[in-house]
C-alpha cells in the first residue's frame, strides 16, 4: 500500500517535472523565436547600411601552412571520420526509437534488448562524433581561416542554435540510455519513449543544420554575386540543394547506421561462446541487415533527386558531376552499390537456412543471382570503354554497338530498378521461408504475385529499352520517374498481398536463430566496408563539384590545392581514412564489450 | 541414372561457360568484340555470383569444397598434390611473366571523347558563352518549315564537300578515309554521341576541332581540323541541323518541351 | 582473436581492392586545373594574339585606360605613330631610346624621361609625370606583358608593329610565377606604404597630397565606417559618390593584396578623421 503510493508520488513529480521542462522549453523557443526575428529586423537594417562585406578575394597567402601539413587533406580526413560517425550516431537513435517503439506494442523483451545493446554501441561513438567535430572545426579555423569567418558571419546564429541543440542532445542521450533500465514499465516507458523522440528530434535538426552550410557552400543564397549577405539567414538556410542533401543523407544514414551495427552484431556472432550468444547476434544482425536494406532500397532514388536538382541548379556542375572528369567515379559507385546489393541479398539467402521451410524456395536463388548479377553487369558497364588499339581497329571506333547504349542513363535505371526488385523478392521468399499460409486462395493470391512481378519487370524494361533507344535525350532522363514508381508499386502491392495470403498462416517449425555460416557474417562486414568507403567517395565527389570555388562563384579557393585531384588520389585518401574509422570503430565496439566485463582478482581487495 | 556432376566441376563449368558464351555472342554471333577489360570485371563479378548461389547453403558449400579438402588433407592423394603444387606456383609465375613481358602493342590511351566544354571559349574571335549558346535555325523547325528544309540541305551539301570524307555519307563514321585514322571519327548514328549532346557542344568541337580540345581530353590525337578556318558560322550551324534532320536524333535540351 | 584478425584482414582486404580498382581500373584522369587569368603562352602565340593581349593588359591588368581614356588625364595614345619620332629629338627628352620601340617600352618603365606638355604632376612644370612604372607596384606587368602592350600601342598608333614576341622569355616568365607561387612576398603592414604599393594616390587624394580621379580620401574615417571602406576597395562599383565616374577603379585591387592587408587599409582609412 505504502510502497504504491510512494510510487505514485514519484510518478506525479516526473509529470511535474517534465512539465516545466516543456513550459520552459516552449518559453525558451518562443523567446528565441522572437529573438530571430529582431535579429533578423536588425540584420536587414543593417544589410542595408552594408554591414555584410562582399567575400574577400584571396591570394596563396591567406592560407596558412602549418608543418608541412597538407591542409586540404587534413580538413578532408577530418570532416569524413566527423561525417561517418555523426550519421552513425544520428541513425542509430532513430531506429532504436522504432524498436523500443515495437518492444512496447508487441510486449517482446528481445526487443527491448536489442534497442538497448544498440544503443550502447553508440554512445561511445557519439564522444568520438563530438571530438572528431572539434578536431574539423579546428582544422577549419587553422587552415582555412578566411572562409570559416566568412561562413561564421553568415551562419553565426545558425552556429550557436547548433551548439545549444548539441547539448540538448546530449542530455537526451544521456538520459535516454543510462537511463533506460531505470525507465521501464507502464507510464515510465512512455517517459522514455518520449525522451528517445526528443533526442532524434534534436540530432536530425543538427543534421540538417549543417546541412545547411555545406549546401550553401555549393548552391549560395541570400547573398548577392560578390558574397554580400542580405541578413537573411533563412533564406541562406533553406538553399536550392538544402532539402535533396537532407533527404538523401537522412536515408544514406539509416542505410549506414544499420550496417554498422550489422557488423557489430556479425562480429559478436563470430566470437561468440555459446549458442543462445550465437542466436542472440543471429537475431541482432538480421535485424540490422532488414534496417540497412529498407533503407538501401529507396536511397537510389534520393540520389537521383539530388542528381536532377545539381543540374537544375546549374548545368555546368551537372555536366562537372554526371559527363565530365567525375564520370568514372559514378563506374567505381556503381562497383560498390552493386557489391551492396549482392552481399545482403546473400545474407538472406544464407539466412534462409535458419527455417526448415526454406527448401521450397531455394531452387528460385540461381535464378534470382543470375537477374541479379545480369542487372550489375548493365549497370556497371561504363559509357567510354577502355580499348587496346586491337579493339580499337576490329571495332571500327571508340563506340561499341551492343555496349554503347548500356552505358547510358535509361539502360542504368532500368538495370538499378531491376535489382532493387529482385532484392525485395528475395526478401519475400526468405519471409515466406518458415510459414505455410493456410488461406483457401493461396494459389490464385500466389498466381497475381507472379503477374505483378511479370508485368512491373516488363514495364521497366518497356520503359528502358523504349527511351534508351527511340527517344531525346531530355525523355531519357525523364523515364526514370515511371520506372522508379513501378517498382515501388510492385513492391508495396506485393508486401501488401502477402500479408493477406499469410494471414493465419501456419509456422513450418521453430527458426533456428544462430543456425547460419560465418560467411554470411563476412557478408554484413563486407556491406559495412563498402557503405563505409561508398560515402566517402561520393562525399568527395559531393563536395569536389565546387571543383576551384569555396562557395561556388562567390569565394574562389586561391590555395595551392585548389585543383581537383585525380580519382586515385582521392579513393587514396577516402581508404586511409576508412581505415582509420574502422580502426575506431573496432575501438568502440571493444569499449562496448568491455563494459559488461568484470573481473575479480584474487587475493587483491582487503578480505572482510 | 545420370551421374552427377561434382559440384566444383559445376562451378568451374558455369564459369567457363559464361566466358566462352560472352565471346561466341559478343565476337562471333554479334561481330562486336567485348573488350577485354571489360570481359575481365564481368568474369569477376560472375565469378562472385557463382559463389554466391554455390556457398549460401552449408551442405552445398561442404560439396562444394571437399574436393580441395581432400586434395590439400588426404594422405592417398599425396601425388597429385604434390603436382598441383607445383604446377599453381608455376602457372601464376607463367602468367605474371606474360603479363609484364613488354609487346609491341602500343599502351593502351584512354581518351574522354565528349570532356565537359568550357563555359565559354573563343570562337570566330569572339567570347561565346557555351551554356546559352543556342543554334539560330532551330527555331525555324516549328514556325517556318519549308526555310528549314531549306537549310538543312544547304548543311547537307555543306557537309557533302567537307565532312563525309572522314564521318561517311550515313554519318556511320565510316568514309574513305576513316580506317587511315586513329581514333576513328565520331559514327553519328550511335545513340551515345549525338543524341548525348547539345547543339552548342556540337558547334564548339567543329569549329575548333582537335587542337581546341581542353586538357582532360589528351591525348590530343583528334585530326579533326579547326573548321572557323574554313567555313562560316551559318555554315556550321547549317551542318548540325543536317547532322541531326539525318539521323533523327533530337539535340540535348534542359528543359522539357 | 583469431576471429578478430580474420574480421581486420577481411577488412584491409576490401578497402585494398575497391583502392587498387580506382587507381588501376579505371583511367586516371587529370583535370584541368583551376583556370589562371592571363596565362602566357608565349611559344605558340601569332603577332595578332600577343597585339591581343596586349589590349587586355591595357584595359585590364595594366589600369591604362584609368588615366589614359577620353576624360582628358592623361594623352591620348592614339596618334603615337605620328607623334612619337620626333619626341626622341626634342629638347625635353631626357631618355635613351634610339627608336619608337624603346621609347615606348621607355615611358612604360620610366614615365618621367619625357612628360608630354601640360600632363605632369602639379607644380612640376611638367619634368616629373604622375604615371607609375607599370613593371612595379601593383601593376607588376611582367617583361614580356610590357612588349605585348607595346605592340598594342604600336598597332593602334599606327606604326608598324616592330616589337618581337619573347621566345626565351617564355619558359623563364612561367618559372618566374611558379617562384612567386611558392615565395609570396611578405606582408606589408605600414598603411602609408600600403597606399604608395598599391598607388591609391594616384587617383585619390589621401592627406593632401594624390591625384583627383577618385573621391578624396583625407579624413574620410569621418563620413564612412569600416564596413563601408572595405566594402569599396572589394567591389568598388557597389557605391559611386557622387560626381565620379564608375567603372574607374580597378575590380581586381583586393586580389592583389593580402587580407591583413587590407584590414590594415581599412583601419587606416576609417582612423583618417
Amino acid at each position: 500500500m505504502n510502497r504504491s503510493r510512494s510510487n505514485k508520488f514519484r510518478q506525479a513529480l516526473i509529470v511535474l517535472a517534465l512539465a516545466v521542462v516543456t513550459v520552459a522549453l516552449a518559453f525558451l523557443v518562443f523567446d528565441q523565436v522572437n529573438a530571430i526575428a529582431a535579429e533578423q529586423d536588425v540584420a536587414a537594417e543593417t544589410a542595408a547600411t552594408g554591414n555584410y562585406g562582399p567575400a574577400p578575394k584571396l591570394t596563396a597567402a591567406d592560407y596558412p601552412t602549418i608543418a608541412g601539413v597538407n591542409s586540404r587533406v587534413a580538413v578532408w580526413i577530418f570532416a569524413q571520420l566527423h561525417l561517418w560517425f555523426a550519421a552513425f550516431v544520428l541513425a542509430v537513435p532513430i531506429f532504436v526509437f522504432i524498436i523500443e517503439a515495437i518492444g512496447m506494442r508487441t510486449r517482446d523483451k528481445r526487443y527491448d534488448d536489442m534497442a538497448y545493446e544498440f544503443i550502447k554501441v553508440s554512445i561511445t561513438a557519439y564522444s568520438l562524433t563530438a571530438v572528431l567535430g572539434g578536431l574539423l572545426l579546428f582544422s577549419l579555423i587553422v587552415f582555412y581561416p578566411q572562409l570559416f569567418t566568412y561562413m561564421a558571419r553568415i551562419f553565426k546564429g545558425s552556429m550557436f542554435y547548433y551548439a545549444l541543440l548539441f547539448f540538448v542532445e546530449s542530455a537526451a542521450l544521456y538520459i535516454y540510455y543510462y537511463g533506460w533500465h531505470w525507465l521501464q514499465g507502464g507510464f515510465k516507458k512512455w517517459v522514455h519513449l518520449t525522451i528517445g523522440l526528443v533526442l532524434n528530434a534534436a540530432g536530425t535538426t543538427l543534421m540538417l543544420l549543417a546541412n545547411a552550410w555545406l549546401t550553401f557552400m555549393m548552391s549560395p543564397a541570400g547573398v548577392d554575386p560578390a558574397g554580400v549577405f542580405n541578413g537573411d539567414a533563412w533564406a541562406a538556410i533553406n538553399n536550392f540543394l538544402w532539402n535533396p542533401i537532407n533527404i538523401h543523407r537522412f536515408v544514406a544514414n539509416i542505410a549506414y547506421g544499420g550496417s554498422i551495427v550489422g557488423a557489430y552484431a556479425a562480429f559478436k556472432f563470430l566470437t561468440a561462446g555459446t549458442q543462445q550468444e550465437r542466436a542472440h547476434y543471429d537475431w541482432m544482425g538480421y535485424n540490422a541487415n532488414f534496417i540497412a536494406i529498407c533503407a538501401l532500397l529507396p536511397l537510389p532514388f534520393a540520389g537521383y533527386y539530388l542528381a536532377a536538382e545539381i543540374y537544375a541548379y546549374s548545368q555546368q556542375m551537372g555536366i562537372t558531376l554526371m559527363g565530365g572528369i567525375f564520370a568514372w567515379l559514378f563506374i567505381i559507385q556503381a562497383v560498390l552499390i552493386g557489391t551492396l546489393f549482392l552481399s545482403a541479398n546473400y545474407y538472406l539467402w544464407c539466412g534462409m537456412g535458419r527455417s526448415d521451410g526454406a527448401r521450397r524456395y531455394t531452387k528460385y536463388i540461381k535464378y534470382l543471382a543470375i537477374v541479379l548479377v545480369g542487372a550489375f553487369l548493365v549497370w556497371f558497364t561504363p559509357h567510354t570503354l577502355v580499348l587496346t588499339n586491337e579493339e580499337l581497329k576490329s571495332l571500327g571506333g571508340p563506340y561499341h554497338k551492343i555496349l554503347g547504349p548500356l552505358g547510358i542513363m535509361p539502360a542504368k535505371n532500368t538495370a538499378v530498378n531491376v535489382m532493387i526488385i529482385f532484392t525485395a523478392l528475395s526478401f519475400m521468399f526468405y519471409r515466406r521461408a518458415n510459414k505455410t499460409a493456410t488461406v483457401s486462395w493461396v494459389n490464385a493470391g500466389n498466381a497475381i504475385q507472379v503477374a505483378l512481378y511479370t508485368a512491373g519487370i516488363a514495364n521497366i524494361m518497356f520503359l528502358g529499352i523504349y527511351h534508351g533507344y527511340f527517344t531525346n535525350t531530355v525523355y531519357k532522363v525523364a523515364a526514370s520517374i515511371p520506372q522508379v514508381l513501378t517498382t515501388l508499386v510492385v513492391i508495396a502491392a506485393s508486401i501488401t498481398l502477402d500479408s493477406f495470403i499469410y494471414r493465419r498462416s501456419t509456422d513450418v517449425g521453430p527458426v533456428h536463430w544462430g543456425r547460419i555460416p560465418a560467411r554470411a557474417q563476412y557478408a554484413l562486414f563486407l556491406l559495412a566496408v563498402a557503405f563505409t568507403w561508398l560515402m566517402g567517395l561520393m562525399g568527395y565527389i559531393r563536395s569536389g563539384i565546387r571543383q576551384h570555388w569555396h562557395i561556388v562563384d562567390i569565394m574562389r579557393d586561391t590555395s595551392p590545392d585548389a585543383f581537383t585531384p585525380t580519382l586515385g588520389y582521392a579513393a587514396n585518401v577516402v581508404s586511409v581514412a576508412a581505415i582509420l574509422f574502422m580502426a575506431m570503430v573496432i575501438f568502440v565496439f571493444w569499449i562496448a564489450q568491455v563494459s559488461t566485463s568484470k573481473t575479480l582478482p584474487a587475493g587483491y581487495w582487503k578480505e572482510g | 541414372m545420370a551421374m552427377k556432376i561434382p559440384r566444383l566441376l559445376q562451378a568451374a563449368l558455369v564459369l567457363i561457360g559464361v566466358y566462352v558464351g560472352f565471346i561466341v555472342v559478343f565476337d562471333v554471333l554479334l561481330q562486336a568484340i567485348i573488350p577485354s577489360s571489360l570481359l575481365a570485371m564481368y568474369m569477376f563479378f560472375v565469378t562472385a555470383g557463382v559463389f554466391m548461389v554455390f556457398t549460401y547453403d552449408e551442405e552445398g558449400t561442404r560439396e562444394l569444397v571437399a574436393p580441395i579438402k581432400a586434395l590439400v588433407e588426404d594422405p592417398s592423394k599425396r601425388l597429385i598434390r604434390n603436382i598441383v603444387f607445383v604446377i599453381v606456383p608455376l602457372a601464376a609465375g607463367a602468367a605474371t611473366y606474360f603479363q609484364m613481358q613488354p609487346s609491341f602493342e602500343a599502351p593502351v590511351e584512354l581518351r574522354t571523347i565528349h570532356p565537359a566544354p568550357p563555359t565559354t571559349a573563343k570562337i570566330y574571335g569572339k567570347q561565346v558563352n557555351l551554356l546559352k549558346l543556342e543554334n539560330p535555325f532551330r527555331e525555324l523547325e516549328k514556325e517556318d518549315p519549308d526555310q528549314f528544309r531549306e537549310l538543312v540541305d544547304e548543311g547537307a551539301a555543306v557537309y557533302i564537300r567537307n565532312c563525309q570524307f572522314c564521318h561517311g555519307d550515313k554519318l556511320d563514321g565510316n568514309g574513305p578515309y576513316a580506317a587511315g585514322l586513329n581514333p576513328t571519327p565520331l559514327n553519328f548514328q550511335d545513340v551515345g554521341t549525338i543524341a548525348q549532346l547539345q547543339e552548342s557542344y556540337l558547334f564548339w568541337r567543329i569549329s575548333t576541332g582537335g587542337p581546341g580540345l581542353p586538357k582532360e581530353a589528351a591525348p590530343w590525337i583528334s585530326s579533326m581540323p579547326v573548321w572557323q578556318d574554313f567555313l562560316t558560322e551559318d555554315e556550321i550551324w547549317k551542318v548540325i541541323l543536317y547532322l541531326y534532320d539525318y539521323t533523327g536524333h533530337e539535340p540535348r535540351s534542359w528543359e522539357h518541351e | 582473436m583469431r576471429q578478430f584478425l580474420s574480421v581486420v584482414a577481411f577488412t584491409l582486404i576490401t578497402i585494398g581492392c575497391f583502392t587498387a580498382y580506382s587507381n588501376y581500373g579505371i583511367p586516371q584522369i587529370e583535370p584541368a586545373p583551376p583556370p589562371k587569368e592571363e596565362k602566357l603562352d608565349l611559344g605558340s602565340m601569332t603577332m595578332d594574339q600577343f597585339v591581343a593581349l596586349g589590349e587586355r593588359l591595357f584595359n585590364g591588368k595594366g589600369t591604362c585606360t584609368l588615366c589614359h581614356n577620353s576624360l582628358g588625364r592623361a594623352p591620348l595614345l592614339d596618334t603615337l605613330g605620328d607623334v612619337t619620332p620626333g619626341r626622341l629629338g626634342d629638347a625635353r627628352y631626357e631618355g635613351e631610346a634610339g627608336n619608337v620601340e624603346e621609347y615606348l617600352i621607355e615611358s612604360l618603365v620610366e614615365p618621367s624621361a619625357f612628360v608630354v606638355e601640360g600632363f605632369g604632376k602639379k607644380g612640376t612644370n611638367d619634368t616629373e609625370s604622375p604615371m607609375p612604372d607599370v613593371s612595379g607596384g601593383g601593376i607588376s606587368l611582367s617583361e614580356a606583358e610590357i612588349l605585348a602592350v607595346v605592340a598594342y600601342l604600336q598597332e593602334r598608333g599606327g606604326s608598324e608593329v616592330t616589337v618581337e614576341i619573347p621566345t626565351d622569355v617564355g619558359e623563364g616568365d612561367e618559372d618566374e610565377e611558379e617562384e612567386e607561387e611558392l615565395e609570396p612576398r611578405e606582408a606589408v603592414s605600414d598603411p602609408k606604404l600600403l597606399v604608395s604599393m598599391f598607388m591609391c594616390d594616384a587617383c585619390h587624394m589621401i592627406d593632401g597630397e594624390g591625384g583627383d580621379i577618385g573621391p578624396d580620401l583625407s579624413g574620410i574615417g569621418a563620413a564612412r565606417d569600416r564596413a563601408y571602406l572595405r566594402r569599396a576597395i572589394l567591389d568598388p562599383n557597389a557605391d559611386i559618390t557622387e560626381g565620379f565616374e564608375p567603372d574607374q577603379m580597378p575590380e581586381d585591387m583586393a586580389e592583389q593584396m593580402y587580407v591583413s592587408e587590407l584590414e590594415i587599409l581599412v583601419d587606416f582609412l576609417a582612423e583618417n578623421k
